[in-house]
């Protein structure tokens, strides 16, 4: 597959709200009108439609069909990404070998969801039968049992962590689009102070459920070209792992399949660690973004908070961290949160970002992270390079 | 120090049973624990699955009964919760790593706080559910 001859011509985003006033298909809308005002693309030119996961519309078996046809649009391609937090991200890469097959030329890739609003997920998983029964409500708690194998093996830093949350909301305060009620600066020793929620997770390790849409428009390359978009991301590297250490019985939940899709990407892009503009992993828990740091290569496992202290992680420093704040510090749009992360690095390399704009729009790096299985760290790792259209 | 609770008193959700996981369930009714054994691979596996973990066959299982036995790999204090578990915290929720080396998810119960840490050695406690099955969870084996 040929990714690098597909461009992501434009970006949209919503602001981020506590709980949306507005249908889920209006969002939507939105983020369609904006896509056709920015890129100059008509309605009828978009003939592919891929869908993030969404809690909004997990309880309807044609998601999909549906929202393209309150949105009118007459597709040759359709579908939704169930790989949880890393759709978005798997989105593009779909899109892709979607427009390489010829079964479409461009495509709305659209992450909408207002799961705090309206939430119809009936998930079937594990957990009714082994985990539930024990008090265990999902993610804090995995990531509570995991930072605590972390630390058993490595030691946790609370405090390099914590630089971590501080950058991030630094940014969030300069991102208009991020939940207001988080757009307010914390220090190192608010992040260590604030209440415990399951040890060693902390109340700002966690990411807030909000509501939100957001979405990107791709098509080839040439296509750009001819209509004079030359301002695009192109996406050079795509690398993606579900259920990591599946054949085991036991895993160490500090390796993640980002390792895996990491090696694919950084391959299939020619690029290293060291020649990434900025970097927006998927954030549902501070820890994750060690934890990525680690399986992407950026530094050895177990050794995140070493690195984590020798780097500025600000928009203008060293490695440039979730410069809209990250999920954690401009609200978790339910299932389509990992839009917020993709569409702020396609936006930096746009040059695009405003009071927070990174100096080098070269290459941005994406992650996804999605679902959470018994015992283990996540189900599904995704990577995405993009690459400015120099 | 804050007590740790042991939510004996609580209606836990009752835990489905699915088509392949029913022998445990039904051994859980005589406190029996029961484990998947993948007879080719020579490895256990947990939670039930309706194949092997390690093959992908299905012939290849059978279920052995195990003492339940074995160490703490990690574990979580849960201080925040969801009805009907709220206003129990804090409590234990944990990974023991079986002696036949699987990973099983349950409480800690019976336990300070400070004695939790890596590697101490639990055994088994059969919670009683209304319906005539037990719940596997653990406490120091001392």
């Amino acid at each position: 597959m040929a990714l690098s001859d597909m461009a992501i011509v434009g970006y949209a985003e919503t602001k981020i709200v506590l709980r949306s006033e507005v249908d889920v298909w209006e969002l939507g809308a939105e983020i369609l009108d904006s896509l056709l005002e920015r890129t100059g693309f008509e309605k009828g030119e978009i003939n592919g439609l891929i869908l993030s996961s969404s809690s909004t519309g997990a309880g309807n078996i044609f998601w999909s069909q549906t929202t393209a046809d309150q949105l009118a649009v007459e597709l040759d391609f359709c579908q939704t990404v169930d790989i949880g937090g890393s759709s978005p991200v798997g989105t593009v890469a779909r899109a892709a070998a979607a427009i390489d097959a010829g079964l479409c030329d461009t495509v709305l890739c659209l992450f909408a969801d207002t799961a705090v609003a309206e939430n119809n997920g009936r998930p079937r998983s594990y957990g009714a039968e082994w985990t539930t029964p024990y008090g265990y409500l999902g993610a804090p708690a995995a990531f509570g049992m995991l930072s605590r194998y972390y630390d058993d093996r490595f030691g946790l830093d609370a405090r390099a962590l914590g630089k971590l949350a501080v950058a991030q909301r630094a940014h969030a305060v300069l991102n208009e689009n991020a939940c207001e009620k988080l757009r307010k600066p914390i220090t190192v020793d608010d992040y260590v102070h604030s209440r415990m929620i399951n040890d060693p997770i902390r109340l700002l390790d966690c990411v807030m459920p909000c509501d939100g849409a957001s979405g990107i428009l791709i098509t080839r390359r040439k296509t750009a070209e001819q209509r004079g978009l030359t301002r695009c991301a192109v996406p050079v590297g795509y690398g993606e792992r579900t259920n990591v250490g599946a054949a085991s019985a036991i895993v160490d939940p500090t390796l993640t399949g980002h390792r895996e899709a990491s090696e694919r990407a950084f391959a299939q892009a020619g690029l290293r660690p060291a020649q990434i503009g900025s970097f927006h992993p998927y954030d549902d828990f501070i820890i994750a973004i060690m934890m990525q740091l680690e399986m992407l290569g950026f530094c050895a496992h177990g050794q995140g908070a070493a690195f984590i202290r020798e780097t500025d992680f600000s928009f203008s420093g060293d490695l440039p961290l979730n410069t809209g704040g990250g999920q954690i510090s401009a609200g978790q749009c339910g299932l389509a949160g990992g839009g917020t992360n993709l569409v702020e690095a396609v936006r930096q390399l746009f040059g695009e970002g405003g009071s927070r704009q990174v100096s080098d729009t070269a290459h941005a790096l994406v992650t996804g992270i999605g679902g959470i299985p018994y015992g283990r760290n996540w189900n599904s790792s995704t990577v995405l390079i993009l690459s400015s259209n120099a | 120090m804050t007590d740790i609770n042991d939510l004996l008193s609580i209606d836990r959700p009752l835990p489905p049973e699915r088509s392949f996981s029913r022998p445990f369930w039904e051994a859980s009714r005589e406190k029996r624990l029961l484990v998947q054994y993948d007879k080719v691979a020579g490895a256990y596996q947990f939670y039930p699955r309706p194949t092997s973990i390690y093959t992908g066959r299905r012939d290849n299982l059978e279920w052995r009964e195990v003492s339940g036995r074995g160490v703490l790999f990690s574990h979580t204090i849960v201080r925040r919760a969801r009805p009907p578990f709220r206003d129990h915290e804090p409590y234990v929720l944990a990974m023991v790593t079986l002696d036949e080396g699987v990973n099983v998810m349950s409480n800690i119960i019976h336990c300070a706080e400070e004695d939790l840490r890596p590697g101490l050695r639990v055994k088994p406690y059969w919670h009683p559910l209304p319906d005539g099955r037990h719940l596997l969870l653990f406490q120091p084996d001392t």
